[in-house]
């Protein structure tokens, strides 16, 4: 975004010189503020009660390293913090990290910021007759644990709301799950929900797993890249290393976006396609795939169920009819699939532009079945390489940190609580007690989903005859989460006047603790960010890393997991919550959590880590390889940085991690693998099992169902366990059997534990058993809808949620007509998320200064814009906002493009902040959020909300 | 100071561009392959050298004054031109006017006034008049010098003065240059604009040229004394050539002085610093000669610039066809 | 003695801003809001052929700006590396002209030409006070060269796009590079 000069000099009034990295903070009567320095920017007048001492840190002063972990994405880039006097002054490149190499983009070269950012709330605050004032911790934690009690008493336990966040560790991730799990409720979710919960749900139910199933670094084996609603260069700069590295070596690049992106300029093959269009382009891939006989045919016989179907769906897909709806050229559509067939092995990456619309989980499963049919799965430079979005998202899904899981995706089944309550060493029917033990429109609260991150608005504005659950909404806790990532920022507005307490625990104050109209009833509770703690975190290839602390809390704030602690105490719930973990000055060890769940976690693997083998790979970064992740010597020889999941069998057995998943060509126990069989045997008569094709060195040379103390008994191998792990065992299968026996047994014989099935194409399970092009809600191209209509309304878990009827309205108002304009939304380099901490770093705002929605010069021009003049755009359900215009060819005619990481403005007014330590928690840059003005539209599996295609129409303000 | 420029152009090229070279070499070699309808153009390093070399811009996200434009390229010559030409020439326009001019003066002696001073002393330049004519030159003497010191000062000064001493120096030198630029600039504005009309040339003042005004005390032009009216033609030249390089000075320098109101390019900024140093060699020089001739050459010719008057033999002798003029219409005016 | 330089490789560059906010970590105490050392520049942005290139001082080895300054404030290390001194600095903007790259950078534009001290990237080697002072630290930033490191944004620079060091073996690496590409790929072109 160009700036205005006028726009700089505004920003400059706010700003502060830099320079305050080297002072060392000395708090006083708990309350600190960021030196003289930044004070005498914003007047002398406001640092009242800032009663800190500035002390400069010299530059010989003994340095301390610690090894962390990049917050910025899901990379997982390591770096050298240095530390000097307690201050974090100094940041080196971890040449050694086998990710990063030492890169890192924007956001991860400013991360020394983050500690020490004078915008942070720094102690306690409450909202009280339209004033911040501070409050005590004990205060604070006991008047918001009170007004849960009362909730509860009146409304039941469902009335809470646990907002959670990809920041967490690993273990407060955990700790925060259970903590809901403890209090009695599902309704606890996080930024997964709004981010990669469709590939989850779609990729898992494909072939066994929802997570990349390769690594970053693996790319660098690929030959062709396939990049569909992804734009690394932006969101995974350090991805690109790889992207670029496999470019070098002779890969083709081909991107399906709707704009020219950062990373298409580095492609051969652009495909623009219309936003919401994935399915049909995708399609007309393998339209040509089929026609030519590019399919891997020996690979769908034996891995492959039900492409019959898709067959069938493809020959709809001409040429023709894909360029018809989704805009883009025969030519490009077939050079792309020549692409793929004559450059193998390929991967395919995919992001939010995949992920985020009602067609979502569609989408995902679209992208895997193409590399089904190109027999790119299970093997180096394929797979699917789904790039996460935050720092630990992986690891806070794997944690169950959802509306819908326990950790380890055991579901919110009774058989998956039963399994739990054991894990915690809890009596099933206590734990059960805690639930609201009526049903609500025939459903259960501890057995059915929550309600999600994206539609908790909904949950405190929704009649609540129609919610499957007692009342609604009434407390939320905003925990490391910034709503003005959610769509619908008017109803969200709403929702936080409406909702009787409001609690942001956060380093920032958040939307959510400044978009509403209260006066009373809002909690600012200060995080520590995660350089402030320790614990692990999983990059998006499943690898974990263990965080060191680098400094401690800054200010009066508190680690997650003491906040917890301390709330659970108030609540009554703390013993129960930490039965069997280890609790030192409040706060729950993370070594002794890590214990805990990773013997639960026996789904995905996690039973071979252990803190101490994650510890080891994180302090050995140079053993390990940046061309294969392997360490070829060392304390970790033969195992692969972080022992991506599954890390079969105890720790003990030194398990290597399973960087490809699905890998046949290798011996399970060094990281092999197959398709899982999770969807029973066989489905109308047709084998599910996988045909001829196995793992290698399995004892079993075809396909089989996962195991159980059945199947072991049935082949034999039942007397090959130990008494004590009989025990465990009986009547249990390898995911619920705490003893491991089964799993050992299983890999004793070079069997992949989890069973050897084909993927399926069809998941008969969902709405749609087979990917189906649906127009977007709020789609341009009405002459479609008949064609390829959305899906009638439904009832999802606990919310209702509509399609056709928005579709319809759209048609009956002429809403396409009045807002011509495509809308989609995505990220800037220099933000993440909803931006609050990073508008609030002065070394990345200043790179961007303005909110703004890019416009295709001819609709521009139509409009009488000129590049950097202020727009008023207004979303199809009226949303106004008042932003600048960029004039690009990025974008086709009829597209605008918003990133979304911008708050602080509503309909073109400022919000307040508060004052914390006598300086203003105000960013540095704020602006109107993208989600003011999206709209409607959830994905019926997952509750994705749609950010990716709405409509607009942008005027000269 | 004389060798840097001489390979300063290869020096850009091959700063950036230790990959510009390279990068051209390899690229070249390979021959671009036909690429199909749908496949993007790979830009290569060659073009896309080219294109930064012809000064291409495009986006930043630094809000910085041209950031947008990696490179800018121009005629480096400018730079030697300034140090090796400007500098020195500055130098001799002020200390060389002046050692001619005293070597002049001692071997041809000043211009005295035939019949002395008659002590009436007549009207010549009003107190307006005056007051311009200092608001100009008591600036413009000041510019000069600060001037001297911002471009030749580093070459002519620094190597003799300590860094302390140097820094102050050049710090002061800029400060003033900039305020006294202002009244300089009215000065000039206003004596160009209220001295014109008595500045036209006329069919005499080749005369004068051609007798060198008679202030030459021996050979032929010993005891000339050519025509000439309220200016003669040596004041007329000093006067055209201040009114014309006083605006490229004036202009030149409101680019440099003023960047954010002007906004001139880089380059521009640059050519108006080498026309600044011109005309300001060619001032310094006129400036030399103007200030001998009123002081020292022309007896009782400080007086005028001083009071507003001068004597009447001064007037018939350097300026007669004005003192005629005056005393036939009757505007002659004595002092009280 | 090595002769350092940056390098570019613009095939790789992604407009990540890393090297910008490597740069603004590492000499935070010398700048403020509004100045960038570095800076990534995009040509043909939004269409085919768009092309992204870090740039910043070249620390040229016959440098325009020493050339043009009036206060002779510039001075080059050993290590080829051009340097200023703030304290000697008259802020009048000649540099600014003469630089082709736009390095030079003055805190403010107001008029009278009173654009404050210069700053421009030093390549992460300080400046003319005592090495690791406080008032190096406080006027030119970080001296890793100092400290036997090269500058922090190629360090850091993401997809190793930005080399730093000895002008001899950086672009071997990049001619290496570009042969590589050549030889293996004609997709590279």
């Amino acid at each position: 975004m160009k700036l205005t000069r006028s726009s700089n000099q505004a920003a400059k009034t706010e700003a502060k010189p830099l320079g305050m990295s080297r002072r060392q903070f000395l708090k006083t009567a708990g309350i600190a503020t960021g030196g003289i320095a930044a004070a005498s920017m914003l007047g002398t007048g406001m640092i009242r009660r800032a009663e800190a001492k500035t002390v400069s840190v010299p530059h010989d002063a003994p340095i301390e390293i610690k090894r962390t972990v990049c917050s910025a994405c899901a990379v997982g880039c390591g770096l050298y913090a240095e530390v000097q006097n307690g201050v974090w002054t100094g940041h080196e490149p971890a040449f050694d990290h086998p990710f990063n190499a030492g890169g890192h983009c924007a956001k991860g070269a400013a991360l020394r910021y983050h500690t020490h950012s004078d915008k942070r709330v720094k102690y306690p605050m409450k909202l009280e007759g339209g004033k911040w004032k501070k409050l005590s911790w004990e205060q604070a934690v006991s008047e918001i644990g009170d007004k849960m009690l009362k909730i509860r008493e009146e409304s039941g336990s469902d009335s809470v709301y646990f907002m959670g966040s990809a920041k967490f560790s690993n273990e407060a991730a955990y700790m925060y799950r259970k903590l809901a799990a403890m209090w009695g409720t599902n309704n606890v979710d996080h930024s997964a929900r709004i981010c990669h919960s469709t590939t989850v749900a779609g990729v898992a139910n494909t072939w066994g797993y929802g997570a990349q199933t390769n690594s970053f670094n693996d790319i660098r084996n690929a030959k062709n890249i396939f990049l569909i609603g992804a734009n690394p260069a932006e969101a995974h700069p350090v991805a690109m290393q790889h992207i670029l590295t496999a470019k070098e070596r002779g890969a083709t690049i081909t991107v399906a976006d709707p704009r020219f992106s950062r990373t298409a300029a580095h492609a051969h093959v652009h495909l623009p396609l219309r936003p919401g269009t994935d399915i049909p382009l995708v399609y007309g891939l393998m339209w040509h795939i089929f026609e030519n006989g590019w399919e891997d045919k020996e690979f769908i016989r034996q891995r492959v169920f039900g492409i019959e179907k898709i067959r069938e769906e493809v020959k709809r897909w001409t040429p023709d009819e894909v360029e018809n709806v989704t805009g883009v050229s025969k030519e490009a559509v077939y050079k792309a699939a020549k692409h793929m067939a004559e450059h193998k092995p390929g991967t395919v990456i995919w992001c939010m532009g995949g992920t985020q619309h009602t067609v979502g989980n569609a989408n995902t499963r679209i992208y895997s079945i193409l590399q089904l049919i190109l027999g790119n799965m299970g093997i180096q430079g394929g797979g699917t390489n789904i790039f996460r979005g935050h720092d630990n998202v992986q690891g806070a899904t794997d944690m169950g940190l959802l509306f819908d899981n326990l950790p380890g995706y055991y579901g919110v089944t009774t058989g998956a609580w039963q399994h739990w309550s054991r894990v915690w060493d809890l009596p099933f029917d206590e734990v059960k007690a805690r639930f609201d033990a009526r049903q609500y429109l025939g459903r259960d609260p501890m057995t059915t989903p929550g309600i999600p991150c994206s539609r908790w608005q909904d949950g405190v504005l929704e009649d609540k005859s129609k919610l499957a659950q007692k009342d609604n909404l009434r407390l939320a806790f905003f925990w490391g989460q910034s709503v003005n990532t959610e769509t619908r920022q008017m109803e969200v507005r709403d929702a936080l006047d409406k909702l009787e307490t409001v609690v942001v625990v956060d380093p920032y104050p958040t939307i959510a603790g400044v978009l509403h109209r209260r006066t009373d009833g809002v909690y600012l509770l200060p995080a520590a960010t995660v350089f402030e703690g320790e614990g692990s975190v999983n990059n998006s290839g499943r690898s974990a890393q263990w965080r060191q602390q680098v400094v401690e809390p800054m200010f009066d704030s508190k680690r997650d997991m003491e906040i917890m602690y301390l709330l659970a105490k108030h609540v009554g719930i703390a013993d129960v919550w930490t039965k069997n973990i280890e609790v030192k000055n409040n706060r729950p060890v993370p070594e002794s959590v890590m214990r805990e769940y990773t013997r639960g976690m026996r789904s995905i693997g996690y039973t071979g880590w252990s803190p101490e083998r994650i510890k080891a790979h994180t302090m050995n970064w140079g053993d390990f390889s940046n061309e294969t992740l392997e360490a070829a010597g060392g304390v970790n020889k033969g195992e692969t940085y972080g022992l991506p999941w599954p890390c079969w069998g105890l720790p003990e057995q030194k398990h290597p991690g399973t960087q490809i998943l699905y890998r046949t060509g290798m011996n399970v126990n060094q990281g092999g693998g197959n398709f899982r069989a999770r969807f029973g045997v066989e489905y109308q008569g047709e084998s599910l099992l996988a045909d001829g094709s196995f793992s290698k060195d399995a004892d079993i040379q075809d396909g089989y169902p996962e195991f159980n103390a059945d199947m072991l008994k049935q082949l034999g191998w039942w007397d090959e366990l130990t008494e004590d792990e009989k025990k465990l065992a009986e009547g249990r299968t390898w995911s619920t059997d705490l003893g491991g026996g089964i799993v050992r047994v299983a890999l004793a014989h070079n069997m992949v534990p989890y069973g050897n099935a084909k993927a399926r194409c069809r998941v008969w399970t969902f709405p749609d058993e087979i990917p189906t092009h649906r127009e977007p809600l709020y789609t341009p191209r009405r002459d479609l809808i008949a064609k390829y209509p959305t899906h009638d309304d439904m009832q999802v878990h606990r919310l209702p949620t509509l399609f056709k009827t928005i579709q319809d309205k759209v048609v009956a108002d002429n809403l396409d007509k009045k807002y011509p304009l495509i809308m989609t939304s995505g990220r800037l380099v220099e933000y993440e998320g909803g931006g609050e901490e990073s508008r609030s770093n002065p070394w990345l705002a200043e790179l961007q200064q303005e909110m703004f929605v890019e416009i295709n010069p001819a609709d521009a021009a139509d409009r009488g814009i000129r590049n950097g003049d202020t727009v008023w755009l207004e979303g199809a359900e009226g949303g106004r906002i008042r932003i600048k215009a960029m004039v690009t060819p990025r974008v086709n005619p009829g597209v605008t493009f918003m990133p979304y990481h911008f708050a602080g403005v509503m309909h073109g007014e400022d919000l307040q902040y508060p004052e914390s330590g006598g300086i203003s928690t105000k960013p540095y840059v704020v602006g109107e959020s993208a989600n003011t003005a999206l709209t409607y539209g959830y994905d019926p599996v997952t509750q994705m909300q749609e950010t990716k295609v709405s409509l607009c129409q942008i005027a000269k303000a | 100071m004389n060798n840097w420029f001489k390979i300063l152009a290869a020096a850009v090229v091959l700063t950036m561009g230790i990959g510009l070279g390279q990068a051209a070499t390899a690229e070249v070699a390979a021959a671009p392959a036909v690429q199909a309808a749908a496949e993007l153009p790979q830009a290569s390093d060659a073009t896309l050298w080219a294109e930064l070399k012809d000064g291409a811009t495009g986006y930043t996200t630094s809000t910085s004054e041209f950031h947008n434009q990696p490179i800018n390229t121009y005629d480096l010559r400018v730079l030697e031109l300034r140090s090796d030409l400007l500098a020195p020439a500055l130098m001799a326009a002020l200390f060389g006017m002046i050692l001619i001019f005293a070597l002049f003066i001692m071997v041809n002696g000043i211009s005295k006034l035939h019949h002395g001073f008659s002590g009436k002393l007549v009207y010549r330049w009003s107190k307006l008049d005056v007051s311009i004519h200092w608001l100009g030159a008591i600036p413009c003497l000041l510019l000069i010098i600060t001037g001297l010191i911002l471009l030749a000062g580093r070459f002519f000064f620094q190597p003799f003065v300590g860094e302390g001493v140097w820094a102050g120096m050049v710090y002061a030198a800029k400060q003033v240059h900039d305020v006294v630029a202002i009244p300089f600039m009215i000065g000039w504005a206003l004596m160009t604009l209220m001295w014109a009309k008595n500045q036209l040339p006329k069919m005499y003042d080749v005369k004068w040229f051609m007798v060198m005004g008679g202030y030459i005390n021996f050979g032929p032009f010993k005891n000339q004394h050519p025509d000439a009216g309220f200016a003669n033609a040596g004041e007329k030249m000093w006067f055209w050539t201040f009114a014309l390089f006083g605006l490229v000075i004036s202009a030149s320098g409101m680019l440099l002085l003023f960047p954010n109101l002007f906004e001139p390019s880089r380059t521009l900024s640059l050519i108006a610093l080498i026309l600044h140093g011109i005309s300001a060699i060619i001032i310094c020089a006129f400036s030399v000669v103007h200030i001998f001739m009123a002081t020292v050459m022309s007896e009782g010719g400080m007086e005028c610039m001083v009071s507003g008057y001068c004597d009447e033999n001064w007037a018939t002798q350097h300026h007669n066809l004005w003192f005629d003029e005056i005393k036939a219409n009757g505007s002659l005016k004595y002092k009280e | 003695m090595a002769t350092m330089k940056f390098l570019c490789d613009t095939k790789r560059c992604i407009e990540c801003n890393g090297c910008v906010t490597a740069c603004k970590n590492e000499n935070d105490s010398a700048l403020e809001w509004g100045i960038q050392r570095r800076r990534v520049v995009t040509i043909n942005d939004g269409v085919p052929g768009e092309a992204s290139i870090s740039v910043a001082c070249m620390h040229c080895s016959d440098a325009p700006c020493m050339a043009v300054c009036p206060a002779n404030c510039f001075y080059k290390t050993d290590e080829g590396i051009v340097l200023h001194d703030k304290d000697t600095c008259i802020g009048c903007g000649y540099c600014l002209y003469a630089c082709p790259f736009g390095a030079p950078q003055f805190p403010k534009k107001g008029a009278f030409g009173s654009r404050g001290k210069m700053d421009k990237c030093t390549f992460c080697a300080g400046g003319p006070e005592e090495t690791f002072s406080e008032a190096e630290r406080e006027k030119y930033g970080a001296n890793r060269i100092a400290e036997g490191k090269l500058p922090m944004c190629a360090e850091l620079c993401a997809t190793k796009a930005l080399l730093a060091g000895d002008a001899e073996i950086v672009s071997n690496i990049y001619r290496e590079r570009v042969a590589y590409r050549g030889a293996e790929n004609g997709a590279w072109k």
